[in-house]
């Protein structure tokens, strides 16, 4: 498979994974800094710092797990060419 | 076609390992390292994280300016020069007041049966008046400053906020005289902050 392939087909999935990352760091991000006491309609300064770290970590996060997956899966295709090789 | 069913034969046989070679739709293998290079790994495109790409409302981009300016109005710099600023106002008001209602206003100690003009009793005042506005300005900035800082640190913003900024307030105004008087000026300054948070919230 060549890499334009791969490419296309990475640009078709992104939006949706994207959406879907998005949604769930709102989610953790509300949950975790924003208490349900809505005495006031805009953030406090508190709670914004809070968000701004939550966003900050969770797209660390997201970066190095992505780039470990995709070591352990490029470590798990060469085992399984060379099993193939083997048997094959 | 024999490497790939090899490959596929290979991924079936083990199952608890993630299989990372499967069948496409046009029935090439599908290669996952590459299309997670290609989705989280090194080499994905670079896109302007906006909430209306990635499936949230659409807002209209602020400009650099304007996210200054905002930057600048949350900053505890701009709190603290705002209750100073409060503070003086709210000080200066007090001290004449209380100046109005002191028999004492315009004493001489000179000569104490006389009756001070009004511009001795004027001078008075807005001495008095300037020296509470100082003070009041002083301990407004200190509190809004410390408060800011804590609530950034913590990144909660609740009652407790006001009471150790309170303690610190108290604490370094009373420290002048001894530590004694902070540690009873962290308590009583925490004190009323707790009740005018309990009041306000």
């Amino acid at each position: 498979m060549d890499p334009m392939k791969a490419q296309q087909l990475a640009a078709e999935l992104e939006v949706e994974m994207m959406a879907d990352m998005y949604n769930r760091m709102t989610n953790a991000c509300h949950r975790k800094c924003v208490p349900p006491h809505y005495k006031e309609p805009e953030l406090t300064k508190g709670e914004s710092v809070c968000l701004d770290r939550c966003v900050a970590k969770y797209l660390d996060l997201h970066e190095k797990l992505g780039r470990k997956l995709t070591e352990l899966s490029v470590q798990d295709e060469e085992m399984m060419r060379k099993a193939a090789v083997g048997s094959g | 076609m024999a490497a790939s069913t090899g490959a596929a034969s290979a991924a079936a046989s083990d199952p608890t390992g993630p299989a990372s070679a499967g069948l496409g739709l046009d029935g090439s293998t599908v290669q996952y390292s590459m299309i997670l290079d290609h989705l989280i790994g090194d080499k994905r495109p670079i896109k302007d994280l906006s909430p209306g790409v990635m499936g949230g409302l659409p807002v209209p981009a602020k400009s650099d300016e304007q996210k200054m300016i905002e930057r600048g109005m949350e900053s505890c710099a701009f709190k603290s020069v705002l209750a100073c600023v409060g503070g003086f106002v709210l000080g200066g008001a007090f001290g004449v007041f209380t100046a109005g209602i002191d028999t004492n206003v315009g004493f001489d100690p000179k000569d104490p049966m006389r009756t001070p003009t009004a511009r001795e009793v004027l001078k008075d005042m807005g001495q008095r008046g300037m020296s509470y506005a100082k003070n009041f300005a002083i301990v407004g900035a200190m509190f809004s400053c410390t408060e800011c800082i804590i609530e950034s640190h913590r990144g909660k913003s609740d009652w407790k906020n006001a009471v150790y900024s309170g303690c610190v307030t108290g604490g370094a105004i009373g420290f002048r005289a001894g530590l004694k008087a902070g540690v009873l000026g962290c308590g009583g300054f925490a004190a009323f902050s707790a009740a005018i948070e309990y009041y306000l919230r």
